[in-house]
């Protein structure tokens, strides 16, 4: 293998740049921000030059260091390179390069530019450590580090008090899926003794029940870890919260990344996954895709809008992975990462224009006015919701193909899925063209609406980029690498029109139903939305539109379950504690002492004839001991 | 001499000098304190970095030096390291001299508030090093004292002096409990002396009666236990350091309170072996109410130290499971955690101290928002707070991550459970003081705080966020030292596993023969009892196959749970 300390240089760039930038230019804001987008944009291209050198598959699939050997503990510290990873890492480095300069952009009035550096390439080592990992210790301590980078992002505006609350609940609610994460590890290092993908791949292709009776279990307690990463139910809480982040942060951490390691997650590990395990993860991702895709449809504010648009579409990639189809669910991560960071960069530039009104009910008729912004966020609107030959289309349209095949085999499995997929991918259309006409048409909606002006070229140059891998990333070759890896088999390079026009042939009524209900979801969306200067749907929908606009009240039945009962249990804790624990030991050996001091007083009288009677008394008893025997 | 007796002596030496330094030099006392300790933090690095090259003797300890005292009854004075100590040595010494650095804020009585300091630093290091039992219990003591008086002269708040009544009142009490485990181990095993290494040896060849080690190991569990605030008996330690000033909150949570933890896994599981066994699954759940419990009590919690206080008790929950899965992935990170959980309790009690010093309150509800005001003093809180919620680069969660590896394979149940108090309950307490405290909007009466600027204040705080990067990231630096002195203790306290065919024996223990390396495991159970690991089966040597042919010869005799045969 060829550049092997490429990998190295690729992974530790960044967290250089985020050194550097902590000790040593906090006050130097420019040198800060190049810091950072050089080390990104060199571990860009430095995966370039190796996946050139190296091929989608390196002659050596990892190399590793040991990090820490206890006994039969061995934990590695290794980097995986296959296809998955080169892939991802392309992902990561590219989307994540155009968003860093973007962000010099965006973040240039800002007093914590620097700072906000340090954490952007923090999160991007981190990221990298994750699509790298080779072991199960690895990615977990990765998987910990994306979510304090996340933590941080979040609350990159800490005085705002609703910035650190969101902060906190993307922690702790992360926290929870890393329990069942960690949980799962232990269990399959205590069966399987070893935490090496590769090794356990090994032992698990040869016997499949090597896990015994935990195996559905271990896959499910892994499976809580991208629960709780990837925002799937009955987790997917603090991901419209953690728009309290600047925009960039939710386009590289909220929507192209971060949350997708789930998925990235799964697809590494799938082979800990049995079929009952392969379920219930399928219906988890389709219900979540369901259930997001519904609160969108109400929401005001422009992130927020996105934010459940990004858990629908994950809870797409997840329902892929039940069903199987990791090259569908790795193909649609992929495109989602650069329209779903288009739309959110789409979205900040017009945040920006508008001095950050966020609400979508305040914009309006911003066509003209910030061209460039409209156009890309058009391609990012038609490649999420799936319109030939946009790249959402190839990718939504493998995972809707790959359920109505295993409808063929489970047909309570894959029919019923695919019909929720198909649904979804209606709705969805729905919400981001509402989205779209009621920012881009109609009349403005509010004063600063009508000063609104284009964002500089540092801006809106990613954008254009972003803009047109959306557009082209569907017939790149890219489900073909991911096919190889996981099919086994290199499929032949096509002519592009046979890669424009395959999925008609493979699946037709998928295709052709997807297309069906993108068409019906823009004619709705366009007949409320093209001219209103408010949403008509409430009305239409009566209470359940209220229930959407509560993202039905899933915050509201937690705070008054989860939260309330381990503050309760904390209060009786405390209250133990202070009285029983504290008041009862201290009590009783103060107690005691004090007692006997009482007791023991009443004998000191100062009366001589007393002292002269116990006197006598002592020598009396004394004296039956020693003579009396 | 060895450098060991330089580690401990300087700053004994050093705080005899300075009561002939006259009081009105401050400058002068204070210098002289910080330069005693920073020259054994010196000398403690410079030990751990030579470890590996030093020459080992007989019994495997390094920098060895013996000077004999009192000969009739056994005792000298005799330091050592090994792969236990070494670590906490080093911690310890490093946290002595942050300790003393942070000690500007003290600002009356500096005279007899650095002698007090240097003599728990010299008392508490020489405690680690010694391999002599009169000299571990009587230096530690020599440590202990200087807290109390601390506590009640130098503390702060309202409850000062109950705080200080009962911190005094509790670790007496484990102290002499330990003191009277420790008598009656002298005393039972007939050996005549103090000495660690040869009091082990000798008990390893004549293990003490059943019934001698069921009356000493409650009492060195308990006695050590309530001076390491073993639940329930720790309502002392977040109360005692919410009072304390913060030097002394420094060295007492961060090194004072390993005393106990290392004497549980130097003394009594080697030498009590079979009733630690027996006493295991008790401290298992014990553990949990650490874990757990005071997590909890700590969500509560409004003033910040307190705050600190209790989660610092709740981190010892992590070390007794590690000791209590009696196996040497979980004691390794039993041991890992002593040294993490050192660094992490200093910088914290450090950091509150800061705080309180400026602001003159550690009410939670009074702070906020400090992050814009105290940049550096607020992002190492904000670290310190992670490290303490157990993310990965900093040392704790090497050492909580290995534990749990550890405790899996023996206890599942409570494993699953201190994952949830070491993944969730921490989480929740932690990031709720860090959005109480340093986010949120700068209340106006806190717009001119003065951070920490100079390098000198910053020095203690990062020196100790240095120390647990560096663990953190390369965890080898001390696991390798920690691990073959931990198979020798874990081999001692598990005694021989032996399991034959389909006879179902199980933890048989038995004398080993002289010309034997100690006991190893050398087979497993057939039965499907799957509390070993088929791993082990490789630790067999040809001694101890030897030894086991002897127990297959008589493999027809009946033989019990725990018997021991001699």
């Amino acid at each position: 293998m060829k550049y092997e300390l490429l990998p190295w240089l690729i992974l530790f760039l960044p967290l250089v740049a985020a050194g550097g930038i902590t000790l040593f230019t906090l006050r130097y804001r420019t040198v800060s921000a190049l810091l950072s987008i050089g080390a990104i944009v060199t571990g860009f291209v430095l995966s370039l030059i190796f996946i050139n050198a190296n091929g989608w598959q390196p002659a050596v699939g990892e190399i590793s260091k040991n990090w820490l050997s206890i006994g039969t503990l061995h934990i590695d510290f290794g980097l995986k390179l296959d296809a998955l990873s080169m892939m991802m890492l392309l992902v990561v480095t590219g989307v994540g390069g155009a968003i860093h300069i973007y962000s010099f952009g965006y973040m240039h009035e800002d007093s914590g530019f620097s700072r906000f550096f340090a954490f952007m390439s923090l999160f991007t080592f981190s990221m990298l450590g994750i699509v790298l990992a080779n072991n199960f210790i690895e990615m977990f301590i990765f998987w910990e580090l994306v979510g304090v980078s996340s933590y941080l992002l979040i609350g990159f505006w800490f005085e705002k008090p609703s910035a650190g609350d969101a902060a906190k609940k993307a922690f702790i609610v992360n926290r929870l899926g890393d329990f069942g994460f960690l949980l799962g590890i232990l269990m399959i290092w205590g069966i399987l003794g070893s935490l090496n993908f590769s090794v356990l791949q090994g032992q698990l292709s040869q016997n499949s029940l090597a896990l015994g009776a935990m195996s559905t279990i271990a896959g499910l307690l892994v499976f809580c870890g991208a629960v709780g990463k990837s925002a799937q139910f009955p987790l997917h809480v603090w991901l419209p919260d953690a728009m309290e982040g600047p925009t960039p942060v939710s386009a590289l951490i909220h929507a192209a990344t971060m949350v997708a390691a789930g998925v990235y997650m799964l697809c590494r590990i799938f082979f800990v996954l049995n079929p009952e395990a392969l379920h219930v993860i399928a219906y988890i991702g389709g219900f979540t895709a369901l259930l997001a895709a519904l609160i969108a449809v109400q929401q005001d504010d422009i992130k927020r809008i996105i934010a459940y648009s990004t858990l629908s579409q994950l809870g797409y990639m997840v329902m892929a992975v039940g069903l199987s189809g990791q090259t569908a669910a790795m193909f649609h991560l992929t495109t989602h990462a650069f329209f779903k960071a288009l739309l959110f960069l789409s979205a900040g530039s017009v945040i920006i224009a508008l001095h950050h009104e966020q609400n979508i009910w305040k914009m309006g008729s911003l066509k003209q006015k910030m061209p460039v912004t409209f156009w890309t966020f058009l391609v990012g609107a038609l490649a999420l919701s799936g319109m030939w030959p946009f790249s959402g289309f190839f990718s939504k349209d493998s995972i809707l193909a790959q359920a109505l095949e295993q409808g063929h085999q489970l047909p309570w499995l894959g029919y019923p899925l695919f019909i929720t997929g198909v649904l979804v991918a209606g709705l969805t259309t729905f919400y981001i063209f509402r989205l779209f006409f009621v920012v881009f048409f109609g009349k403005e909606k509010s004063e600063i609406a009508s000063h609104a002006h284009e964002s500089p070229a540092v801006m809106t140059l990613p954008l254009v980029v972003l803009a047109i891998f959306s557009f082209i990333g569907g017939y790149l070759g890219i489900a073909g690498v991911y096919h190889g890896l996981f099919a086994g088999e290199t499929e032949k390079s096509a002519g592009l029109a046979a890669a424009l026009f395959e999925p008609f042939i493979n699946s037709p009524l998928a295709a052709a139903l997807g297309l069906c209900v993108v068409a019906i979801g823009f004619f709705a969306a366009f007949s409320l939305y093209a001219k209103a200067d408010k949403d008509p749907l409430p009305v239409i929908l009566g209470p359940l539109a209220t229930a959407m606009k509560n993202k039905f009240y899933f915050d509201e039945l937690y705070e008054a379950t989860v939260i309330r009962l381990h503050d309760f249990i904390a209060a009786v804790m405390d209250w133990i504690d202070r009285w029983l624990v504290e008041g009862l030991c201290i009590g009783l050996v103060r107690g005691g002492t004090d007692l006997t001091g009482r007791a023991l007083r009443l004998v000191q009288t100062g009366n001589l004839q007393t002292y002269a009677f116990l006197f006598v008394l002592g020598v009396a008893v004394v004296m039956y001991f020693v003579l009396g025997k | 001499m060895s450098m060991l007796t330089y580690i401990l002596g300087w700053p004994l030496v050093v705080a005899l000098a300075l009561v002939f330094v006259p009081r009105n030099y401050r400058v002068i006392i204070r210098g002289i304190a910080v330069l005693a300790t920073l020259i054994s933090a010196v000398l403690a690095v410079k030990m751990f970095c030579a470890y590996g090259h030093a020459p080992i003797d007989a019994d495997g300890y390094r920098f060895v030096q013996q000077v004999p005292w009192v000969e009739s009854l056994g005792i000298s004075y005799h330091v050592g390291v090994d792969g236990l100590n070494v670590g906490l040595i080093l911690m310890g010494a490093i946290v002595a001299f942050a300790a003393a650095c942070c000690a500007w804020e003290i600002k009356e009585r500096e005279k007899e508030f650095y002698i007090l300091l240097l003599v728990m630093s010299g008392g508490i290091l020489g405690a680690f090093a010694s391999l002599d039992l009169f000299f571990f219990y009587f230096l530690h003591e020599l440590a202990l004292v200087p807290t109390f008086i601390m506590i009640g002269v130098w503390g702060r708040g309202e409850r000062k002096n109950y705080a200080t009544f009962q911190i005094t009142l509790y670790l007496s009490l484990g102290a002499l409990i330990a003191l009277i485990g420790l008598i009656a181990l002298y005393v039972q095993s007939g050996a005549n002396t103090f000495d660690i290494p040869k009091l082990t040896e000798y008990i390893r060849q004549q293990p003490l009666s059943a019934h001698a080690q069921n009356f000493i190991f409650p009492l060195l569990l308990f006695g050590f236990g309530i001076l390491v605030s073993l639940w329930p008996f720790h309502s002392w330690a977040p109360l005692g350091y919410g009072s304390a000033p913060s030097p002394t909150s420094m060295l007492h949570a961060g090194v004072l309170k390993k005393f106990g933890l290392y004497g549980l896994i130097r003394i009594a599981l080697p030498l009590v072996p079979q009733a630690a066994q027996s006493w295991m699954q008790i401290l298992a759940w014990l553990c949990l109410g650490n874990i757990l419990y005071i997590g909890w009590v700590a969500m509560r919690q409004k003033d910040l130290n307190l705050l600190i206080g209790n989660s610092s008790v709740a981190h010892m929950g992590f070390i007794f499971l590690g000791i209590a899965s009696l196996n040497l992935i979980g004691v390794t990170g039993a041991e890992f955690i002593m040294v993490a959980h050192g660094f992490l309790a200093a910088l914290t009690f450090a950091l509150s101290g800061y705080i309180f010093q400026k602001t003159g309150t550690l009410q939670i509800s009074e702070l906020g928002g400090l992050c814009r005001q105290l940049r550096f003093i607020g992002t190492a809180l904000l670290m310190a707070a992670m490290a303490g919620c157990g993310l990965p680069g900093f040392a704790n969660f090497v050492g909580e991550v290995t534990v749990f590896f550890g405790s899996w394979t023996v206890f599942p149940l409570v494993t699953g459970l201190a994952l949830w108090g070491g993944l969730i309950i921490g989480a929740v307490y932690m990031t709720r003081a860090v959005r109480n405290v340093l986010h949120g909007p700068l209340p106006d009466k806190w717009a001119g705080l003065a951070d920490a600027t100079s390098l000198w204040r910053k020095l203690p705080y990062a020196l100790l966020l240095a120390s647990l990067f560096v663990f953190g990231c390369f965890p080898r630096l001390l696991t390798e030292k920690i691990t073959p002195d931990a198979q020798k203790i874990v081999t001692m306290a598990r005694g021989e596993t032996v399991a034959m065919g389909g006879t179902r024996l199980w933890r048989v223990q038995f004398g080993v023969p002289p010309d034997c390396d100690g006991a190893q495991l050398v087979g497993v159970d057939h039965t499907g009892n799957r509390g070993l690991h088929p791993q082990a089966v490789s630790g067999a040597t040809p001694e101890t196959t030897r030894g086991t042919r002897v127990l297959h010869d008589n493999s027809s005799v009946a033989l019990g749970e725990n018997t021991i045969l001699n």
